[in-house]
């Protein structure tokens, strides 16, 4: 099997994500942060470490700051839930996923915010400028951008969206699911607010693990309120990070495999994964070009965009394709709109969506050429005319 | 022998931080249960000799490791 689906989920893990939480799960098994026997310290000490790699990989002063979640979607919920009022303004993009519209949606439908967008060109690229358009004319709380999209692998520029909205007193929320251990993300440079990331893609962890930073000065409230092992003595929720947004017990053992993925991350260099991912990515759009029949989506410049490739076969529908990629080729990727249906509506792929290839670090060029090959024959080959 | 003071932290991650400075510094210390007698507690406390305190809260203010200095 050739697996192209890495902007899903990455797959293989290296072998110290399993080494890890094996070990997790045989010798320390005790929850974090309720108790000081030494297996709970071991707990307590996993967590902290784990916490301390993502800082070092994320350019984040105090690790504390970064609050554990069960994926992206739960971390961009708690910054946007917890972030606005009523009657709060917020700008976005044309190029966001469900994970960010849907809570947006369902606060501008309860009358609770107002929502503009930047429209991104067809290339998936947004202009900064635009923001600093809207920014001028309206009071904008928050600007919510997907740092790359998961459809077009089309990046936006953090840092300079950044300094556009503090120049108008806006807070930036990214959302670093296809970026976070693939391509650089300082949030400290980069001047990033909030940053909502998950562990199950490029930071190469499982699933059920994810994390969002939350900048000093940024006022959040919590989705769920409970117990936190810390300020036991009140009813009330701590006001501190991490225990503000950690209540419940811990996801431990997917930590253990999601700190054992960013070490790997740390230790190969993610310009080194990056420069290795869109060496096939380059190698990828440069002959898929060639074969008759392929259309492909995003930016033409490999310094505008991730290892994430959106792509038509004419005639094949691309659910169809992907059906035959996996069927006849062994090849696993994903069709269809990739829960970002303005994206596709972006790039004109409305409503039948792309086929998808994601390349990861463990993907050779071997697998990439094979995928040619695939696509070759499959616009060649009367699979999709019936 | 010297008095043992304990050292009570606003969270656990703070214990964490607070025990990784002292072992960088060569503080004895041991991490223990929080004394039931210390009701607002995170689960976890740390116990050192007293003569060792202020070291340890210059280096905590420093690391910026949030302790609860209204027990002490």
């Amino acid at each position: 099997m050739i697996y192209f689906d890495h902007a899903a989920t990455s797959f293989p893990k290296p072998k110290e994500v399993f080494e890890a939480m094996a070990d997790y799960f045989f010798n320390i098994g005790a929850n974090n942060g309720r108790s000081g026997y030494r297996m709970a310290i071991k707990a307590s000490e996993l967590v902290f470490n784990i916490r301390e790699l993502l800082a070092r990989l994320f350019q984040i002063k105090d690790s504390a700051r970064i609050v554990f979640t069960k994926n992206v979607t739960e971390s961009l919920n708690i910054a946007i839930n917890g972030f606005l009022v009523k009657g709060d303004q917020v700008v976005t993009t044309s190029m966001e996923h469900n994970s960010v519209m849907r809570p947006l949606r369902y606060l501008e439908q309860r009358g609770q915010i107002k929502i503009f967008t930047v429209q991104a060109n067809r290339e998936g690229l947004v202009d900064p400028e635009a923001f600093a358009d809207i920014l001028k004319k309206e009071k904008i709380k928050l600007v919510v951008v997907n740092h790359a999209s998961n459809v077009t692998g089309s990046i936006v520029p953090l840092d300079v969206i950044a300094e556009i909205a503090h120049r108008h007193g806006s807070r930036l929320l990214a959302d670093a699911a296809q970026t976070a251990g693939a391509y650089p993300v300082d949030a400290a440079s980069g001047d990033i607010d909030m940053l909502a990331f998950t562990g199950h893609k490029s930071l190469l962890g499982p699933q059920g693990t994810g994390g969002l930073y939350v900048r000093e000065g940024i006022e959040l409230l919590p989705l769920i309120r409970g117990g936190t092992g810390s300020n036991s003595e009140k009813e009330i929720q701590p006001d501190f990070l991490p225990d503000q947004f950690e209540s419940g017990t811990l996801n431990i053992i997917g930590l253990a495999g999601l700190g054992a993925g960013v070490k790997y991350v740390l230790e190969k260099g993610v310009s080194n994964i990056r420069r290795q991912e869109m060496k096939l990515t380059e190698m990828f759009i440069k002959e898929a070009a060639k074969i008759e029949g392929v259309e492909l989506f995003g930016p033409g410049d490999m310094d505008q965009r991730v290892s994430v490739v959106s792509f038509n076969i004419s005639r094949c529908a691309p659910s169809t394709a992907a059906y035959l990629l996996d069927k006849h080729f062994d090849i696993a990727c994903r069709s269809g709109l990739h829960c970002a249906p303005s994206a596709h509506s972006t790039i004109g792929t409305l409503p039948q969506g792309t086929v998808r290839f994601a390349f990861g670090c463990f993907n050779n060029a071997a697998e990439v050429e094979k995928g040619l090959t695939a696509l070759a024959e499959i616009s060649r080959k009367e699979y999709c005319k019936e | 022998m010297p008095q043992a003071v304990v050292i009570v932290f606003k969270s656990t991650h703070d214990v964490i931080k607070a025990k990784n400075e002292l072992a960088k510094a060569c503080i004895a210390h041991e991490l223990i249960p929080t004394p039931k007698e210390i009701s607002a507690e995170c689960g976890m406390s740390l116990r050192l000799e007293e003569p060792l305190l202020s070291k340890a809260l210059d280096l905590f203010q420093t690391a910026g490791v949030r302790y609860r200095d209204d027990l002490l």
